[in-house]
């Protein structure tokens, strides 16, 4: 074969031979999502200049601390967007109802509870995941009517009232406090970091799971598990909910529903923000991590100076919808309609 | 003619990119006219109906109907401007009933009465079709038959049917012909793209001929045969290659089918092939053999019958199970479902094979590097490439990526090809053929599906003909000619004998 | 193989499969109102079975809830239609309500009129970016809704604010012929009229042929674009109407619904007859789902049931009714059709 010149082809169609690869040409000239993200971050640093108490030693800490728990659920999130099913819309009921199972089955001491807390997590997005999978349910309706039946199921056992951890339980503080001067959530958000990355890039799972984000029916006629992969994929959102919900409880003491705020939201800003195409096959874990940073400076930002939740929640739409576009309008490669 | 022409086109060009679509043409149709556009693929006949039908902007040029400058921008006003297009793909809406499809796109006010559709529907033979009738619900040819009573309720002045036969069974096709006399008996202009010349010649009186974006000339088809248009078209009368036949060896089949169905498109498939042996599925669009092909991947969960590869009894629907059991398909549209456009070249030729390049779930990169350098060699595409999107390849390289994604890939029992070649060069066309026969005489057994008439006698051994959702005949390929492959997909009749003017078509 | 072998169904047995799966479509096309029908007839005898005193002012109760629910269904149900999803229909419900409470004081229809417009802006963007640009309408509309509901708990100092107009709240509940009243009359008024809009007018074709199938559409001429941009407009002023109806009616505006206007509305779309993936269903299904299940949430309400209880059924029957109409259950249902039909043509021919 080795004397086998490549066909002929209409000139036209051929690109210009491209041996610094893939995307060198989009990089040479900054395109507007270039330019807008330039922009973005500049408004940010130009207010975050003039906000007071925004450079301070214990801020930083707080927006790390913010960004963390946040960051864990998008890290493990981005694997659903990724695969191309869209959004989980009740992610931060999971984290909740995780908080809650991990402070109840601390009775059964520390690291049973951790592993019950994660498998508790994996197997609550993973049914949904089967639902989507197996049968091509819509992630969005699936994820909305299990987030119901997850309230409802949770009020049920717990009689409506906050969950505490038993008083022989033992101590778990240390997942809050400190750690060399940093939250210890931050550590494990950059272990979730590290690993979600290293699994996107360096596994077949990872590697298959964007194939099948680009394309479903290519990804159906090449023979790749699509059910399998869809499944994994929420795990993986599972897993790392239930981390944040240790991680919550823990802070919290507690564990009650109401505790979530808007999580679901705040992840999912952040998988956008991090550049992940909406509709699947683009995105990166690590890029997640630093939108989810992003948005808790922004938030913070709005808090030092004094604006309320739902501006901070307007704000947040806001950017959404600009990523969106943003993204939309920047990527030739895909058709969406 | 001292007449103004009903419709007449000058200097239109369009470009793609770098890719001239079409390239200066003019071209005139009278009243009452029925005009072919002929050309092979990409010749630029479809750029030039999407132009009339207002699809398709052309860059420069005019159109005139009845001497009045258009210049449809939607096919809106292409068909206020009187002209109507039925498509080669169909544009009806399944989930609406039929009624509602020919009402669709109307101009407001001037939806014609039920009387006057059922009146029009009558004629074109759907008698037994009810207006209530949810469009999904009808065969392919009933539904390209609604097509064009949409556009005989609409008084288009000139009507265009792009391949409106290709799915039809003779009295389909006859009923076809009826309505287009008709039209042009009451001053309609008729532009009929066919790539079946024997239509061409019986129906048409005028000609023009496409050939790289340019219309190389006008004729009367009186002055026409088939040895002409062929030149016109080609400059040159094709000369296919022919694999020498293989001996039968006796060997246990490597596939064996009974009674595979996919309702309603295919029914009662019986198949047994040898390993090393290329079966060709021949049939135009909608005879089933794609189907049979994505039954036996497991990609049609409603297959029926039962399906034996290399002694293993395979379920339908699982296409994970029928790749683990060595069955390798290539699907006929590398745009949709084939290949992920977005990725690079290297991610596409490995996709197929990554648990292969891994240990215990986790890559490594050796051995993908690995892959990937074999491949790349075998298809003939410069590894610096390797990194491109996929999709700024040519057609004829993004085939070959596809094809090679399903080989040597371990086991291998059974490929399943889908129009390997089509939108190829030539040249793509032969490197393709010689994958596939590679993979043969490697000992896999080869099944593909294929409209081209050329294609299904260079490659097979044996060449199944289907017509409408059954197989008409077995043929070896020694001593098979094209006009009884020809005989057996367009009429589905195995006795019936060709008649000379579809000895020859030009795909 | 013989010569004569049959290649296409003979027209006999193409009438047979028709008229059977003509009267499946039927049936299928009636469920909405069978299920709207059961429920009512449930909301008496179920009480009464479980020992308590049905009464014609759970038929009022469901009816009240229906005012506001139903639009947020109609609002939702039309994008569906169309192959879209707005998300944003609760967020424009609290938008909706929140202006209204807010500016309608002393001009009730005022404070109507100034938030159907505010949202009639936000949909018809929506629908813009949705029609011109192909952007994922489940995106883009999450996007929508994040920034209504950032709204509305802006204008709303992030809490629920009181209407102080009681004459418009009372006037607006009392009773009209013991179930219906003044709310629930201009809801199912405005039901009639997208009814009627859609059902009896070229609209309701043009809306399905979108939906079910955007590229045919387009190249015959309907103005895709156009219904689309019209559609996310109208679902935003439906949802905005909703959300106002609602909040005159019990005096306060909620700053944050939650999710569960949504979880109604796409039950109550499916229930109604409407597809996921566009293409089916009718204004009329979708009020009848939404009727079905405003009685069947008065049902348990009735029955004083816990509102987890309450939660768990929404959330099990949306889950429900989704996997009920997933391709892979269609096809199942398909493959089931086409086996009792084969088995009844075979018991006729024999």
């Amino acid at each position: 074969m080795s004397v086998q010149t490549p066909a002929p082809a209409t000139a036209g169609t051929r690109p210009e031979s491209d041996p610094e690869g893939r995307g060198a040409s989009r990089r040479r000239r900054p395109g507007p999502a270039q330019v807008a993200t330039a922009l973005f971050l500049l408004l940010l640093l130009a207010g975050s200049l003039t906000t007071e108490g925004f450079y301070s030693l214990s801020n930083m800490t707080a927006i790390a601390n913010a960004a963390a728990v946040v960051g864990i659920i998008a890290v493990g999130a981005t694997a659903i967007v990724l695969g191309g099913h869209l959004f989980s819309l009740s992610i931060g009921t999971t984290v909740a109802v995780c908080a809650m199972f991990f402070l109840h089955v601390l009775r059964f001491g520390m690291v049973p509870a951790l592993a019950l807390t994660l498998l508790f997590g994996a197997a609550l997005l993973g049914v949904q995941g089967w639902l989507v999978g197996r049968f091509g349910a819509n992630p969005i309706i699936v994820t909305i009517g299990a987030g119901a039946l997850q309230e409802g199921a949770a009020t049920w056992i717990s009689g409506g009232t906050s969950v505490y951890p038993p008083p022989d339980a033992p101590d778990f503080s240390w997942l809050a406090s400190p750690l060399l001067g940093v939250p210890f959530p931050v550590y494990v958000f950059v272990v979730v970091t590290v690993v979600g990355e290293v699994v996107l890039r360096r596994t077949v799972f990872g590697r298959q799971l964007i194939l099948m984000g680009e394309s479903p029916q290519a990804a159906r006629s090449a023979a790749l598990p699509t059910s399998r992969l869809t499944v994994t994929a929420f795990v993986c959102a599972g897993l790392t909910a239930a981390v944040a919900g240790v991680l919550l409880g823990a802070f919290n003491q507690s564990g009650t529903l109401t505790t979530t705020g808007t999580l679901t939201y705040d992840s999912i800003a952040a998988i956008l923000v991090g550049g992940a195409a909406v509709t699947g096959g683009r995105g990166s874990v690590l890029r997640t991590a630093v939108g989810a940073l992003v948005l808790a400076a922004l938030a913070d930002m709005l808090l030092l100076r004094g604006y309320s939740t739902p501006v901070q929640l307007l704000a947040l739409g806001v950017i959404v919808v600009a990523v969106i576009l943003l993204n939309h309008l920047t990527s030739h490669d895909k058709e969406t309609r | 003619m001292s007449t103004t022409p009903r419709l007449e086109v000058r200097g239109v060009s369009k470009t793609y990119g770098a890719v001239t679509a079409l390239d200066r043409v003019a071209l005139d149709v009278r009243p009452g006219e029925v005009h072919a556009l002929l050309g092979h693929n990409g010749a630029g006949k479809s750029t030039m109906v999407k132009v009339l039908a207002g699809v398709v902007r052309p860059d420069a040029g005019t159109v005139l109907v009845d001497g009045e400058e258009v210049a449809p921008r939607n096919p809106r006003q292409a068909r206020a401007a009187g002209i109507a297009l039925v498509d080669q793909e169909l544009s009806l809406v399944g989930s609406l009933t039929v009624e509602e499809n020919l009402a669709l796109g109307a101009p407001r006010g001037s939806v014609p009465d039920a009387a006057r559709l059922r009146d029009v529907l009558d004629r074109l033979g759907l008698a037994h079709v009810g207006l209530r009738a949810p469009v999904a619900r009808l065969t392919l040819g009933e539904q390209q038959l609604v097509e064009i009573a949409r556009a005989l309720s609409r008084d288009a002045r000139v009507l265009i049917l792009d391949e409106p036969t290709a799915t039809l069974s003779d009295a389909e096709i006859a009923m076809v012909f009826t309505a287009v006399r008709g039209m042009a008996a009451e001053g309609r202009s008729v532009i009929y793209v066919s790539h079946r010349l024997g239509e061409v010649l019986e129906l048409c009186q005028r000609a023009t001929v496409f050939r790289d974006g340019r219309a190389v000339g006008t004729r009367d088809v009186a002055e026409l045969d088939r040895d002409s248009i062929v030149e016109m078209m080609l400059g040159h009368v094709p000369a296919g290659t022919e694999r020498p036949a293989r001996a039968d060896d006796g060997a246990a089949p490597a596939l064996r089918v009974t009674g595979l169905s996919v309702p309603p498109r295919l029914a009662g498939l019986d198949l047994e092939v040898r390993p090393g042996e290329i079966v060709g599925l021949a049939g135009q669009i909608g005879c089933g053999a794609s189907e049979v092909l994505r039954a036996l991947a497991g990609l049609e969960p409603e297959a029926e019958g039962r399906v034996e590869v290399a002694g293993r009894t395979l379920r339908p629907g699982r296409p994970l199970r029928s790749a683990a059991g060595g069955v390798r398909y290539t699907t006929a549209d590398r745009k949709s479902d084939g290949l992920f456009l977005g990725h690079s070249i290297a991610r596409n030729i490995v996709a197929t094979r990554l648990p292969g390049c891994g240990t215990a779930g986790v890559l490594r990169p050796a051995a993908e590097r690995r892959q990937l350098a074999a491949l790349l060699e075998l298809t003939g595409i410069p590894a610096a490439r390797r990194r491109l999107p996929v999709g700024s390849l040519s057609g004829g390289n993004q085939q070959k990526v596809l094809v090679a994604r399903s080989l040597q890939l371990e086991p291998c029992h059974l490929l399943l090809l889908d129009e390997p070649t089509r939108g190829v060069d030539v040249g793509g066309r032969a490197d393709i053929h010689a994958l596939v026969r590679r993979a043969a005489d490697a000992g896999a057994a080869v099944v593909f599906a294929s409209t081209e008439l050329d294609e299904v006698l260079e490659l097979s051994d044996t060449v199944v003909t289907m017509f409408g959702g059954r197989v008409v005949a077995r043929h070896p390929r020694a001593g098979l000619s094209a006009a009884r492959v020809l005989a057996d997909t367009t009429h589905g009749a195995p006795g019936a004998a060709p008649t000379p003017r579809e000895a020859v078509t030009v795909a | 193989m013989s010569v004569e072998a049959p290649t296409r169904p003979s027209p006999a047995r193409r009438t047979a499969r028709r008229t059977h799966t003509s009267r499946w479509s039927g049936l299928a096309a009636l469920a909405p109102f069978g299920f709207a029908a059961l429920m009512l007839v449930a909301l008496f005898v179920v009480p009464a079975i479980a020992g308590r005193e049905p009464t014609v002012f759970s038929v009022y109760n469901a009816l009240q809830s229906f005012s506001g629910m139903a639009l947020v269904a109609l609002a939702l149900g039309l994008t569906m239609i169309i192959g879209e999803f707005d998300l944003s229909v609760v967020g424009t419900y609290a938008l909706g309500g929140m202006l209204a409470v807010e500016l309608g004081v002393e001009q009730p229809v005022l404070g109507v009129v100034a938030a159907v417009v505010a949202c009639a802006v936000l949909g018809a963007a929506q629908g813009w970016v949705v029609a011109r640009w192909g952007v994922n309408s489940m995106a883009i509309t999450l996007g929508g809704y994040l920034v209504a509901l950032g709204l509305t708990g802006t204008i709303g100092d992030n809490r629920s604010q009181a209407y102080e107009n009681y004459d418009v709240s009372g006037a607006l509940n009392t009773p009209i012929a013991q179930v219906l009243s003044l709310r629930s009359l201009v809801a199912l008024a405005v039901v009639a009229l997208v009814v009627a809009v859609v059902m009896l007018t070229w609209v309701g074709r043009d809306l399905r042929a979108t939906g079910g199938g955007r590229r045919a559409s387009r190249v015959t001429g309907v103005r895709v674009d156009a219904l689309v941009i019209g559609t996310f407009t109208v679902s935003a002023v439906l949802a905005a109407l909703g959300g106002a109806l609602q909040s005159y009616g019990v005096a306060t505006a909620t700053s944050n619904p939650g999710l569960s206007p949504l979880i109604f509305a796409v039950t109550a779309s499916l229930l109604g007859g409407v597809a996921l993936s566009g293409g089916r269903g009718t204004p009329l299904g979708i009020a009848a789902g939404a009727l079905g299940l405003c009685f069947f949430a008065e049902l348990f309400t009735t029955l004083v049931t816990p509102q987890y209880v309450v939660s768990l059924l929404t959330g099990g029957l949306l889950v429900a009714v989704t996997l009920l109409t997933t391709p892979t259950a269609s096809r199942g249902w398909a493959a089931l059709r086409r086996r009792t039909g084969a088995r009844s043509r075979g018991g006729a021919e024999a």
